[in-house]
C-alpha cells in the first residue's frame, strides 16, 4: 500500500514530472546503459564470436568453478542463516545485539581485505602456512582458498533476511505445535519452515548472486591459474586485460544475465512473500497484548 | 504481560545447538580469520606500522578512497531520495520495473560494472567520446573512481528511504497543510527530519561499501600510484610484492575506519528505530 | 483429570511473577483465572502447560508429577490468546495436525483423521470451512478453530488464554455461553485466562482471583462476588465506594455506623478499617439513622433501567472522592432527588477489611 496524498496537497504535475524525469535519466546513466553496453560489446563481432568465446576450454573451466564455488559456500551459509535466526529470534540472551552486528560484520569488510586474511592463515607464511606444505595440502591459490574467500563474503545474508522474518513471527505458532504433540523437528518442519519460506529464499537468491559474482576476495586468493582456479568474474578480467574485449564481455554478459535472473527471481519472492504477509492478519493482533 | 512471557518460550527446542553452531561458525569463518590481521600487524612494531599506514603513496590513496567513497555516498544520497519519492510517489509506466532495477548494482558482478562503465566513459566509449572534446575525462582519472562508487552505492538510500517513506502517513502532511504550511515547508520542515535516520543510515552503507570497493574500479581507474590508486589495491600490490606485513598494516587501519562506520551505522539505525516508536 | 499446583514460584529476572501458589483444580471443572496485567495469571496457566517451567513446586495430573514432563507429551490443548493458527495450513490440516504428528505406530489412518476432523468441527459448527485458509476466517471462527484443534488430540486438559480477548464485544458474549455449553457437552477440565471479571463470572465454576503473583481467593462465582476475601477481590469484581474507620474491639467505626470487623484479617483495635459499599447496595435516606455518612447529591443520570447518582460528601472522609450510588428507576421514583439535595448514605450491605 502506498500513501497517496490527497490530489490538492500534491506536488504540480509539470514538478512530478520533472522529479521522475530526472530520476530516470539517473537511473538510465547509472543502470540500463552500463547493461547495455556489457550485450552490445558482447555481440560486436557477431554471434558466432560471442559463443565461441563462451565455449573456449578455460572459460567452460571457470564457470564450473563458479558454480561449485556457490554450491558449497549458498548451503553452508544457508544452514548457517537458519541456526542464526533461530537462536536469535525465538530465544532471549545476552550479548544479542552484538551477536547480529558481528554477523553483519563481513558486509562492512573490504573484499580485499576478505581474502587477505585467509592468506594470513593459510598461504605459504601464515600460520599453517608450514604445516600446509609439509602435508601438501593447498588451500591458498587453490579450489578451498576460493570457496573460503566466497563463504565470507555471502556469510550474512540468509542470516540478515530470516532473523526480522523469524522475528515478526514470534513463537506463538512453534508453540500450538508443541502442545499438539510435534516434536522439534516436525515444528520446524511443519511450522516454522513454510513460514520463512519466501524470506529463505530470498537470502539464497541474493548469497548465490553474490556468491557467483564476487570478485575482490576470489582475486586474492585465487593466484589466477588459467582452467584451475579461475571463476567467471577472474576469467572477465584477464580476457579484458588481454584486450579480447569480445570474449571478456561474452562472459560478462552471463554475469549481466544472472544478475537479472537474480532480479527477477528477487522480485517474484518478494511479490509473494508480500502476498502472504499481506494476508495473514495474525499481525494485527500483536499490538493488543499487553492488557 | 505477554511480552514477558511470550519473548520466553522456554520450551522452544534447540537453542543450544543453534547458538553452538552459530558461534562456531561464525569463529570459524569470520572473527578468528580477522583476527589474524590485527596479530599480524603487530608483528611489524608499532613504528613502521606507522611507517607504513602513513606512507605519502598510501595517504594519497586514502585521500582518493575516502575522498571518492564519500562523493559517490553524497550524490547517492541526493539522488537515492529523488528516485525513492518518485517510486513511492508516483504512479508511471514501467515503475514496477524500474523499482525492481535499482537493485542491480547489488546482483551485478563488480568486475562487469567494472569493463562495462570503462567502455561508457573510455575516451573512444559511448558517453566517452562526448566528454572528450568538452576535456572532461572520467575513464582512468578519479572522476572514473568516482563514476564507479556512484554505480555501486546506488541501491544503498533508496532502499533505506523506501520503506520509511512508505510507511509515512498521509495525515502528517495533511496535518501540515491544514495549519497552513506550504508543500515546500512540509516537506522540509515534516517529511524530511522524518526521514534523516533513513537517509543517513543509508549514506553511511554507501560510503562503508563504496570505501572497500575494488572489482569496479580497478579497471576504470587507471590505477596511477598518488592520482586514481584506491587503497584496496595498494592491499593487493603489497601482497603480490609479497610484503605481507605492508598489506596487512593497510589492511588493519582499513578494518578500524570500517568498525567505526559499522558502529555508527548500528548508532543510527537505532536512532531510526527509536524515532519511529 | 484433577491439577494440583503446588508452591510454584516463577521468576523472570527480577520480576517475581508467581508467589508461592498452591491450587487445586478438580476434575471436571472450568476454571477462569482472573486478574490485572501482570499478576501472573498466563505465566500461571503456561505452566500448567508446561510452556513454561516453574522455578520452584510442582504440578500433579491425577496426582502424578507432571512437573518435568514436557509440553509434548502433557496431553493438554493449549488455546492461544490470537489463537497461533498455522496460517499457511488449512482449516482441516490445522485441526488435524495434532494426529497427524504422532510417531506411526499411533497415528490413526487417513479416514479415521479426516472423520475425526470433521466431527470436530461439526462440534465447533463450522464444517463448511474446511478447506479455508485461517486468513479467510472471522475472529470468532478462528476462535473455535483453535479450540477444535485444540480438542483433536485428546487432551485431558483445556487451557485458554484469554480466548475471547481479541474478539469484539458481540462476538464475545456469543462465544462466551458456546464455550459454558461446550464445557457441559465434554466435560474436560479447563483452565481460562481473563481480566473481565464478567466473562469469569459468566462462564467459569470456580473463579481464581489473582494479583501481584499471589492467589487472593478461590471459589465460586457468587461466592467470590458475594464474600471476596480480600478488598483487592472486593474491588476488582465491581465498583465500590470506600469509608475508612477504625477498629475498636471487634467493630469497625466508620462516622456513626458500627460495623462487625471479621476476625483474623488484622482488624485488632486500632487498627485502621476500610468499608467497601456497592453503588447498588446503598440505600438514600432522609434520617441518619444507620448511615454512614451524609452528602449531598452532584449529579443524576439515567443509565438504561438504572439510575447513577453521584454524591459529594461532606465532614469526613471526602478525600475519598465522590459516592456513586445506583438506584433501579422504581426505586428512584419512590423518592425522586433533586440536585443539591442532602441525604444519608445507608448500607443495604458491607464489607470491612484491613487497612487504608
Amino acid at each position: 500500500m502506498n500513501p497517496t496524498v490527497s490530489p490538492t496537497l500534491n506536488e504540480p504535475v509539470w514538478f512530478r514530472r520533472l522529479l521522475i524525469g530526472v530520476g530516470l535519466a539517473f537511473l538510465g546513466l547509472f543502470l540500463v546503459l552500463p547493461l547495455a553496453a556489457v550485450l552490445t560489446e558482447a555481440l560486436r563481432q557477431g554471434l558466432g564470436a560471442y559463443l565461441n568465446a563462451l565455449h573456449e576450454p578455460v572459460a567452460l573451466a571457470a564457470i564450473k568453478l563458479t558454480l561449485i564455488a556457490a554450491f558449497i559456500a549458498v548451503p553452508l551459509n544457508l544452514v548457517f542463516g537458519v541456526c542464526a535466526a533461530w537462536a536469535i529470534a525465538k530465544f532471549e540472551f545476552r550479548g544479542k545485539s552484538l551477536l547480529i552486528t558481528l554477523i553483519d560484520l563481513p558486509f562492512s569488510v573490504s573484499p580485499v581485505i576478505a581474502g587477505l586474511i585467509y592468506v594470513l592463515i593459510f598461504g605459504a607464511q601464515g600460520w599453517f602456512g608450514q604445516w600446509l606444505f609439509e602435508h601438501d595440502v593447498k588451500i591458498i591459490f587453490a579450489v578451498p582458498g576460493i570457496v573460503l574467500a566466497t563463504i565470507f563474503v555471502t556469510f550474512p545474508f540468509v542470516a540478515r533476511e530470516l532473523i526480522p522474518v523469524m522475528e515478526e513471527q514470534g513463537t506463538a505458532e512453534e508453540e500450538a505445535a508443541l502442545t499438539l504433540g510435534a516434536s522439534g523437528w516436525q515444528t520446524f518442519w511443519r511450522v516454522t519452515l513454510p513460514n520463512i519460506k519466501w524470506g529463505l529464499l530470498y537470502g539464497v537468491i541474493l548469497c548465490n548472486a553474490r556468491a557467483m559474482g564476487e570478485f575482490g576476495a576470489v582475486s586474492v586468493v585465487s593466484g589466477h591459474i588459467r582452467g584451475e582456479t579461475n571463476t567467471l568474474p577472474l576469467h572477465v578480467e584477464i580476457l579484458y586485460n588481454e584486450y579480447n574485449f569480445v570474449a571478456a564481455f561474452a562472459c560478462a554478459s552471463l554475469l549481466a544475465l544472472l544478475a537479472l535472473v537474480t532480479l527477477a527471481a528477487k522480485s517474484f519472492v518478494e511479490w509473494r512473500g508480500q502476498e502472504q504477509r499481506a494476508t495473514v492478519p495474525h499481525l494485527i493482533p500483536a499490538a493488543a497484548p499487553s492488557t | 504481560m505477554s511480552v514477558l512471557t511470550l519473548r520466553r518460550p522456554g520450551v522452544i527446542p534447540g537453542f543450544g545447538i543453534t547458538l553452538g553452531f552459530t558461534l562456531l561458525y561464525l569463529s570459524l569463518i569470520v572473527l578468528i580469520p580477522l583476527s589474524a590481521t590485527f596479530f599480524k600487524s603487530t608483528q611489524l612494531g608499532w613504528d613502521s606500522f606507522w611507517a607504513t599506514v602513513t606512507a605519502p603513496r598510501v595517504v594519497a590513496s586514502y585521500r582518493l578512497s575516502f575522498g571518492a567513497a564519500f562523493l559517490a555516498a553524497a550524490v547517492n544520497l541526493v539522488f537515492g531520495l529523488l528516485v525513492a519519492w518518485v517510486l513511492v510517489r508516483y504512479r508511471f509506466p514501467g515503475r514496477r520495473l524500474i523499482d525492481a532495477l535499482v537493485d542491480l548494482p547489488f546482483a551485478l558482478p563488480t568486475a562487469v560494472a567494472g569493463i562495462a562503465l570503462t567502455a561508457l566513459y573510455a575516451p573512444n566509449g559511448w558517453i566517452g567520446q562526448y566528454l572528450e572534446p568538452l576535456g572532461l575525462k572520467v575513464a582512468f582519472t578519479p572522476t572514473g573512481v568516482l563514476v564507479a562508487l556512484i554505480f555501486i552505492g546506488l541501491p544503498f538510500v533508496v532502499r533505506t528511504v523506501q520503506p520509511v517513506l512508505q510507511e509515512l502517513k498521509p495525515e502528517i502532511e495533511e496535518a501540515a497543510a491544514s495549519l497552513g504550511a506550504s508543500r515546500r515547508q512540509t516537506f522540509f520542515r515534516v517529511l524530511l527530519p522524518s526521514l534523516w535516520p533513513a537517509l543517513l543510515t543509508g549514506f553511511a552503507l554507501a560510503f562503508a561499501r563504496a570505501l572497500g570497493e575494488y572489482g569496479s574500479v580497478i579497471f576504470i581507474a587507471g590505477n596511477m600510484p598518488m592520482v586514481s590508486e584506491i587503497t584496496p589495491l595498494l592491499i593487493i600490490t603489497k601482497l603480490e610484492q609479497y610484503d605481507y606485513a605492508g598489506a596487512t598494516a593497510i589492511a588493519v587501519a582499513m578494518l578500524v575506519i570500517s568498525f567505526l562506520l559499522l558502529l555508527i551505522i548500528n548508532l543510527l539505525q537505532w536512532w531510526g528505530r527509536r524515532r519511529h516508536r | 483429570m484433577s491439577i494440583i499446583i503446588e508452591n510454584v514460584n516463577k521468576h523472570f529476572g527480577g520480576f517475581h511473577a508467581l508467589q508461592d501458589v498452591d491450587l487445586n483444580i478438580p476434575t471436571g471443572e472450568l476454571v477462569a483465572l482472573l486478574g490485572p496485567s501482570g499478576c501472573g495469571k498466563t505465566s500461571l496457566l503456561r505452566i500448567i502447560a508446561g510452556l513454561e517451567r516453574p522455578d520452584t513446586g510442582s504440578i500433579r495430573f491425577n496426582g502424578e508429577d507432571a512437573t518435568r514432563q514436557h509440553v509434548r507429551e502433557r496431553g493438554v490443548g493449549f488455546v492461544f490468546q490470537h489463537y497461533a493458527l498455522f496460517h499457511h495450513m488449512t482449516v482441516f490440516d490445522n485441526v488435524a495436525f495434532g494426529l497427524t504428528v504422532r510417531p506411526k505406530a499411533e497415528r490413526p489412518g487417513k479416514e479415521e483423521i479426516r472423520e475425526k476432523v470433521r466431527e470436530l468441527l461439526r462440534l465447533v459448527q463450522l464444517e463448511f470451512v474446511a478447506d479455508r485458509y485461517p486468513n479467510q476466517l472471522s475472529g470468532g471462527q478462528r476462535q473455535r478453530i483453535a479450540l477444535a484443534r485444540a480438542l483433536a488430540v485428546e487432551p485431558k486438559v483445556l487451557l485458554l488464554d484469554e480466548p475471547f480477548g481479541a474478539l469484539d464485544a458481540n462476538v464475545r458474549k456469543e462465544l462466551r455461553r458456546w464455550l459454558r455449553r461446550l464445557h457441559d457437552e465434554i466435560h474436560v477440565t479447563s483452565v481460562f485466562v481473563t481480566h473481565d471479571q464478567e466473562e469469569a463470572m459468566e462462564v467459569s465454576s470456580q473463579i481464581v482471583v489473582m494479583n501481584k503473583g499471589r492467589i487472593e481467593q478461590v471459589g465460586a462465582p457468587d461466592e467470590v462476588y458475594e464474600r471476596p476475601a480480600t478488598a483487592f477481590v472486593s474491588r476488582f469484581l465491581g465498583s465500590v465506594n470506600l469509608f475508612h474507620g477504625r477498629v475498636h474491639s471487634g467493630w469497625a467505626h466508620i462516622g456513626d455506623l458500627k460495623a462487625p470487623a471479621p476476625e483474623g484479617a488484622g482488624l485488632v483495635s486500632g487498627a485502621a478499617a476500610v468499608v467497601h459499599l456497592r453503588p447498588h447496595e446503598i440505600d438514600l435516606a432522609t434520617e441518619p439513622a444507620g448511615s454512614i455518612g451524609v452528602a449531598r447529591v452532584s449529579s443524576i443520570l439515567t443509565v438504561g433501567p438504572m439510575i447513577r447518582i453521584e454524591l459529594e460528601r461532606e465532614g469526613e472522609g471526602r478525600e475519598d472522592g465522590p459516592v456513586e450510588v445506583e438506584l433501579t428507576r422504581e426505586r428512584y421514583l419512590q423518592a425522586p432527588l433533586a440536585l443539591g439535595d442532602r441525604v444519608f448514605i445507608r448500607p443495604r450491605n458491607l464489607r470491612v477489611f484491613a487497612g487504608t
